[in-house]
């Protein structure tokens, strides 16, 4: 196939031709007309165009898609291995959303539970929250180093990329522009997913530090609410702890995270493991220094969340202040385009800058104006972040689907205001 | 030959029954066109709904920026330096595929 790596999964999203009424549907919410299928016919989905954000699969009314890779017995039987060490990397927006799976109500602030949940399956926890905070370390020194070369004119000690620096958080975006826009790969962050730097801090630093395991004894799966989360752990690069170790005189290979399970695939995990969520008793992991997360790291969930996170670090080492109101509002809501621009004082040199920033959700309907903007080099912007999905993460294709915006039609209960 | 025997319809509708019909059909359409607007609606509620308890979970959090977290602290100053040292861009960084390149 056209576009792949060697061993790279190359499908992940797929239309059961039973199920299928061709109503197109699902092209109206593909961000990159991956699916093919007259309106009527049965519709079937190209993977080389496909970036598996798996919004066809949440938004199709018959409910007749469905995500390929299913690792849930994997898993299961992982745990029950005592070589094993099992570490579960829990996405900020899983714990607003996995309780939907068990009745409670959307936006359902779940942690407490989700921490017992996991631990009663067997799980070690290392917060994907943690890996967010630490993303915003890399890829904010990043963006201030590029501030303070490019718009400071210090000379750069590193080797940079361009300005406007756009996030690198989202696989689906990251596919896309590898897909369809490579002329501003030098723009992306070179900063992993928090999924990615996650895997690979767990099997180094984790591995030695905290659970005092071998790495090659370790698997790390990340709990996302996210499809295309499965296609970016089968990247060949991402490998990194492998060969740290291998540096030291290791000879053992493997993938820095080694499998994904969505948040309804952690919800049928918890049921043939047995694991009532209503009943599993909260519980927090105080002592894990990997679990210890900042809010800024949890907001990474919303559409805005990076941006927001980033702001509050990034103007606290260039000014040396805190961001005097943290809930950075202009980057917050479903607006699909939002924009800011922040002053800063360079608490060095004095220096005054105005950032600009702006804020994409949406691939399909709200990316175009911004990325042809920067390709022709006119972009007023510095740092501009993109999540695929509207929303942003909370509403993965990944999540829980709804009765209410999803498979309605063969769902009465939706339609009918009483129930 | 061929015989064809047209017959006129029995039924008659009249312009009251026609309007009454009409009126019926209508109804129901614009029922239906309300309830899937609904819907759609509905599915904002949910992002928002999810958002909301995200953006709770920042508020009641002690740390709210990153660079106070005292675990992500900790790792810094026993493991990786700092950001964008070696080893962090070694383990934390990466590069990308022009795959309109790849075979």
């Amino acid at each position: 196939m056209k576009g792949f790596q060697t061993n790279e999964r190359t499908s992940i999203i797929e239309i059961n031709r039973k199920k299928c009424k061709g109503c197109d549907s699902c092209k109206s919410f593909c961000p990159s007309a991956a699916i093919q299928g007259k309106y009527g016919a049965i519709h079937s989905i190209n993977s080389e165009q496909c970036i598996f954000c798996g919004q066809c699969l949440i938004n199709c009314p018959f409910g007749s898609i469905s995500d390929t890779v299913d690792t849930v017995d994997t898993v299961i039987h992982q745990l029950g291995n005592q070589e094993l060490t099992v570490v579960a990397t829990i996405a900020p927006s899983v714990r607003v959303a996995i309780g939907e799976e068990f009745g409670l109500e959307p936006g359902t602030l779940a942690t407490g539970k989700l921490y017992g949940a996991l631990k009663q399956a067997g799980f070690k926890i290392f917060d994907a929250n943690f890996a967010a905070d630490h993303t915003i370390m890399e890829e904010g020194s990043e963006l201030i180093a590029k501030i303070r070369h490019y718009l400071l004119g210090e000379p750069a000690e590193h080797e940079l990329g361009l300005l406007p620096q756009f996030t690198s958080c989202c696989p689906g975006w990251v596919r896309y522009v590898e897909l369809y826009a490579p002329q501003i790969l030098p723009n992306l962050s070179s900063a992993k997913s928090p999924l990615m730097m996650a895997g690979a801090l767990a099997k180094t630093y984790g591995a030695t530090q905290i659970w005092q395991v071998k790495p090659e004894n370790m698997v790390v799966v990340g709990i996302m609410p996210c499809t295309s989360k499965k296609f970016e752990v089968s990247r060949p690069e991402f490998s990194s702890a492998a060969h740290y170790w291998q540096q030291r005189g290791s000879a053992a290979h493997y993938p820095d995270v080694d499998t994904v399970l969505t948040t309804r695939d952690l919800a049928r995990l918890f049921e043939k493991m047995n694991i009532d969520f209503n009943r599993v008793e909260a519980s927090t992991d105080a002592d894990n220094p990997l679990a210890q997360y900042s809010g800024a790291g949890t907001i990474f969930g919303n559409t805005g969340g990076v941006m927001e996170a980033a702001l509050r670090t990034a103007y606290y080492v260039i000014t040396g202040q805190e961001l005097p109101l943290l809930e950075y509002k202009p980057v917050r809501g479903l607006q699909g385009l939002k924009e800011a621009d922040i002053t800063l004082k360079d608490a060095k040199t004095g220096q005054v800058i105005t950032l600009k920033v702006a804020v994409v959700h949406g691939i399909k309907d709200n990316l175009k104006p911004v990325l042809d903007q920067v390709i022709a080099g006119r972009s007023p912007y510095h740092f501009i972040e993109v999540m695929n999905c509207p929303g942003g993460c909370v509403n993965g294709g990944g999540q829980p689907i709804n009765p209410m915006g999803t498979s309605w039609t063969g769902n009465w209960k939706a339609l009918l205001p009483w129930t | 030959m061929a015989h064809y025997d047209y017959v006129e319809k029995a039924v008659t509708v009249s312009r009251r029954e026609f309007l009454g019909m009409v009126g019926v059909a209508g109804a129901i359409l614009w029922t239906g066109a309300y309830a899937a607007t609904d819907l759609v609606q509905d599915r904002n509620k949910y992002i928002k709904m999810r958002a909301q308890g995200i953006y709770k979970d920042d508020v009641k959090a002690k740390v709210r920026q990153s660079h106070h977290n005292p675990g992500l602290q900790d790792m810094y100053k026993q493991f990786a330096g700092q950001p964008l040292s070696p080893l962090a861009e070694e383990l934390f960084h990466t590069r990308y595929i022009d795959r309109t390149k790849l075979g």
